[in-house]
C-alpha cells in the first residue's frame, strides 16, 4: 500500500528535463529529485499546484494509490 | 545591550570554561578543602578520605558533563542544532547528573546533607532528560519537514 510518483512518465510526456522542471516550479532539482525517486515524506499544495501548471495535468496524472 | 544569539551563546562557553577552572581548583586542593570542611563542621577528622574519595569520583562525572556540554555548545553555534549527536551529548549529561546523584547517595551515609546533593542533581538529570525527549522529536520533525517538497 504506497503512494507512486509518476512525475518522471509525465515529464517524459510532456518532453521537459528535470532542470527545466525545477526552475519552472522555483524548486532545487535535489528536491525535485526527492521527488521522483518518491523518498519524499509530504507534497505541499503550493508544489503540487506549480507542478500541475507546469506540466498541464490533474494531480492524479502524477500521484497514484497502489493498494 | 542587545544580545545575539553568537555572544549568547559565548557567555555560555565562559560559564562553562569558569566550572571546569572551578572543578580544576577543587580537584587541584580537593584535600585540604575537605579538611577545612571537616574542621568547620567538627566532624570526626578520618573522614576527610571519605569526602576526598566523594570529590573526587563525582570529579570524573563533572568533568564529562562539562566536556559534553562544550561539545553542544560548539555544535549549537555551528548552527547544528538537532543532530542526533547531540541528543547523545544531552543523554551523557543526563547519566553524569545520576551517577553523581548515586554517589552524593551512598555519601550521605557519613554525611547525610549529600542528600541534598543527592535531590538537586535527580532533579537537575529530570530537566535534562526532558530537554532531551524536545530534541529528539525535533529530528524527527526537520526529518520529515526536509522531505517535504
Amino acid at each position: 500500500m504506497e503512494i507512486l510518483v509518476n512525475l518522471d512518465v509525465m515529464m517524459a510526456k510532456r518532453k521537459i528535463s528535470s532542470g527545466e522542471l525545477a526552475e519552472r516550479i522555483g524548486i532545487t532539482p535535489a528536491n525535485l529529485s526527492i521527488l521522483k525517486t518518491g523518498k519524499a515524506k509530504a507534497i505541499r499544495f503550493s508544489t503540487l499546484m506549480a507542478l500541475c501548471s507546469a506540466l498541464d495535468c490533474q494531480p492524479g496524472d502524477i500521484l497514484e494509490y497502489k493498494p | 545591550m542587545n544580545w545575539d544569539k553568537d555572544q549568547s551563546i559565548l557567555l555560555t562557553q565562559i560559564c562553562t570554561a569558569v566550572f571546569a577552572a572551578l572543578l580544576l581548583a577543587l580537584d587541584i586542593g580537593c584535600y585540604w578543602a575537605a579538611s577545612w570542611f571537616v574542621l568547620l563542621r567538627g566532624l570526626d577528622r578520618g573522614s576527610v578520605w571519605y569526602f576526598t574519595a566523594t570529590v573526587y569520583a563525582c570529579s570524573v562525572f563533572a568533568w564529562l558533563l562539562l566536556w559534553k556540554l562544550w561539545g553542544l555548545l560548539g555544535s549549537i553555534k555551528r548552527g547544528e542544532i538537532f543532530t542526533a549527536e547531540n541528543v547523545r551529548r544531552l543523554r551523557i549529561v543526563s547519566w553524569c547528573c545520576v551517577g553523581a546523584a548515586l554517589l552524593c547517595l551512598v555519601s550521605a551515609l557519613y554525611y547525610p546533607s549529600f542528600l541534598l546533593i543527592t535531590a538537586a542533581a535527580g532533579f537537575m538529570c529530570l530537566i535534562v532528560r526532558v530537554v532531551k525527549n524536545v530534541f529528539q522529536q525535533a529530528i524527527a520533525m526537520k526529518s520529515e519537514l526536509d522531505l517535504t517538497i
